[in-house]
């Protein structure tokens, strides 16, 4: 009787355990927090297009473990409250998210996902934001200052003649951080800094900005500016007679639609830095390219268009790498996996290049430094931090 | 308590605290949008002093209203009997200045913003409950208080001043003073309000304290209801909580919606949806089911 009743609880306990395993779902769905609304909407299109690029190609391919892949953009409208109650709905059930985006945003909602143990990639901000949310996030970039100051310092050096740079800077989050890294390669060379010329976030006028800028008789600009600044500055700067366009600098964050439309044929010549290189010539990207400007009215993918796309596939690489089932029972377990191999990829096949992770930080992404002709850019030189 | 509900609970609270402080000089006809720069400044004030000299969430906190009133009473000095405009400029210039003098503060991290702030209590589960309880408790006080300002002499004042300041002035309202006490109870509600927003995101940002705070408080109140508190308290949860249950394929639309409701809402329905009239007839309602009662 009791070797029976044994058996019995055996049995149920054994139906019960199996029963209660939830299955693991038909479909490995990401949500990624963008902004899809609001002042950087556009941005958040093509962040959210790189994405859904890469989730199209993997899912032709046969989906991750044979499963499909589905993105799913939810608009934090650059709004920080809205931002830390859609995260705090994502972090119940989701295995991994992409985002936030950005700054204000990343600083309300990470540390949602950092408490609930998530890894929410956050592929667009500088290191010195993502790293206040490791392990749970990656920084898609190395320190400001390593990856800047020897990158600036590539573009002093092809022009022995210039002895006084000044920088006009956009008081917007890592962006001084940036402006002062630039400093730091340029006076590496001896070039001696410039007060910096502050360009309000809310500027609408720029000529007594490059007034102020001009009376220090500087030989070199450096733009730490959004985009459409940046080029109102450089056509406030040839209308007052500024001749040498090489010796004018955009930095990463301006490179954007808005520079080539509103700069048009005034940014002729000058040259403007980035992480990604257009110019490359491989199937995969040119593929992209194609897409992109198919989808574009026949643009170029802006800078920042490639890091959702690569994020999307270094979520397929530690979902097939870990063993990861996607299993609800399973998600405390397998968000730690996802995270901790995220952390330290090792080889990992971007879309421009391959590149390692260490403790959450890329140990070997070259960046890029372009001059403008046309509208298009045209690649100067490779730098390697 | 769910996240979901926790995060939709406290930031409801935080915009109705900021409404109404917005609401509170509206009674005298001044638009004080100071309060979100003395949002700003009690904030980071308190997150350094949390942060950086370990001085207990409580303490702070007092120091986030204390500061917030301190700044409000000086501005009220001044601009304690101005004409609207002149305390619309005053307050959009103070914003202004206010995040020129943070970003340039690297002390509170400058551009940046702050990262990390402790949770209250050691874990986060306290923290949220003790965020809650602060912010539910401060609700009920600020309004018992509004509610006992609205139905004393002073709120008789203020209706008057709102009308005609000439014509209250004749009648021996010192319009001056009458401005300072509510631009100061203000700025004190803001303070307060302030660090506990940052609280809630356990981080500050510049951009937490944009115009887009003006935007959303603005809404609230003239939608729900610019005459009376209660507009707040039934708008700031549908302002905030609807659009969360919108579905994805329509969220690109909620500024849209948004505009719609409010031209609606000012064309048909200029006092907003709560009006004085409807309180007064729900107090009234409310006061003859006493009386049935207390009739034996």
């Amino acid at each position: 009787m009791k070797k029976s009743l044994g058996i019995l609880l055996a049995a149920a306990l054994l139906f019960s355990i199996v029963g209660c395993q939830q299955p693991a779902p038909k479909e490995w769905t990401v949500p990624f927090l963008n902004s899809l609304t609001g002042a950087i909407a556009s941005i958040g299109e093509y962040l959210e297009w790189g994405a859904e690029r890469a989730a199209k190609e993997i899912n032709d391919a046969g989906g991750i473990k044979g499963k499909p892949v589905k993105i799913v953009g939810v608009d934090t409208a650059l709004d920080p409250q809205k931002g830390s109650v859609e995260m705090a709905r994502l972090v119940k059930d989701s295995l991994v998210t992409l985002g936030p985006v950005p700054e204000p945003v990343i600083m309300a909602a990470m540390p949602i996902a950092v408490e609930n143990g998530m890894m929410s990639i956050t592929a667009t901000t500088s290191l010195e934001y993502a790293q206040k949310f490791f392990p749970w996030t990656i920084s898609w970039f190395p320190s400001t200052e390593d990856r800047l100051a020897p990158l600036v310092a590539a573009w002093g050096k092809q022009f022995p003649d210039m002895k006084k740079v000044v920088q006009f800077v956009e008081p917007y989050g890592p962006w001084p951080g940036m402006a002062d890294a630039h400093a730091k390669g340029l006076s590496g060379l001896g070039i001696t800094m410039l007060d910096k010329v502050e360009v309000p976030t809310d500027a609408v006028t720029f000529g007594p900005l490059v007034v102020k800028a001009l009376n220090e008789k500087p030989d070199g600009i450096v733009f730490v500016t959004a985009a459409d600044k940046a080029a109102k500055l450089i056509k406030e700067l040839k209308s007052r007679g500024w001749k040498n366009m090489d010796h004018l600098l955009v930095f990463s964050s301006a490179d954007a639609p808005e520079l080539y439309a509103t700069g048009a044929k005034d940014i002729n010549g000058i040259e403007i830095y980035n992480y990604i290189n257009p110019n490359l010539d491989s199937p995969r990207w040119n593929a992209f390219k194609q897409a992109y400007a198919d989808a574009h009215n026949g643009q170029q993918p802006p800078s920042l268009s490639t890091n959702y796309y690569d994020a999307v596939y270094m979520i397929k690489e530690a979902i097939e790498k870990t063993g990861v089932t996607g299993s609800p029972s399973k998600l405390k377990a397998e968000r730690k996996l996802i995270a901790d191999y995220l952390q330290n990829v090792k080889g990992f096949h971007g879309i421009m290049f391959d590149w390692d992770m260490k403790d959450g930080i890329p140990t070997n992404k070259p960046t890029y430094i372009f001059k403008i002709e046309d509208g298009k850019k045209v690649l100067v030189q490779e730098v390697k931090g | 308590m769910p996240l979901p509900l926790y995060y939709f609970l406290a930031i409801t609270a935080v915009n109705v605290l900021l409404a109404w402080s917005l609401y509170l000089p509206y009674r005298v006809a001044h638009l004080h949008f100071i309060t979100v720069a003395n949002m700003a400044i009690s904030g980071y004030s308190a997150a350094f002093l949390v942060m950086t000299l370990h001085v207990p969430f409580g303490w702070a906190l007092l120091v986030g209203f204390a500061l917030g009133a301190l700044v409000g009473f000086i501005v009220s000095l001044f601009i304690g009997d101005a004409p609207t405009f002149a305390v619309v400029i005053v307050g959009f210039t103070f914003i202004y200045i206010t995040r020129t003098v943070i970003e340039n503060l690297k002390a509170v991290g400058g551009t940046m913003g702050i990262f990390g702030l402790p949770n209250i209590g050691g874990n986060p589960v306290t923290h949220r409950w003790v965020i809650i309880a602060i912010l539910y408790g401060l609700l009920l006080v600020v309004g018992f208080l509004i509610h006992r300002f609205e139905h004393s002499r002073l709120g008789r004042a203020a209706s008057a001043v709102f009308v005609d300041k000439d014509l209250a002035a004749s009648l021996g309202i010192d319009i001056k003073k009458l401005g300072m006490l509510v631009q100061t109870a203000s700025c004190t509600i803001a303070g307060g309000c302030g660090v506990l927003y940052g609280f809630i995101y356990k981080s500050f940002h510049l951009d937490f304290f944009t115009f887009a705070l003006v935007g959303i408080a603005m809404t609230i109140i003239f939608v729900g209801g610019y005459a009376t508190l209660w507009g707040s308290v039934v708008l700031a949860p549908i302002l905030y909580g609807v659009p969360l249950l919108f579905p994805a394929a329509i969220q690109s639309w909620r500024i849209v919606i948004y505009g719609a409701a409010l031209i609606l809402v000012l064309v048909l329905k200029p006092e907003g949806f709560i009006t004085r009239r409807f309180v007064y007839s729900i107090e009234s309602f409310l006061s003859g089911n006493r009386k049935k009662r207390n009739t034996p």
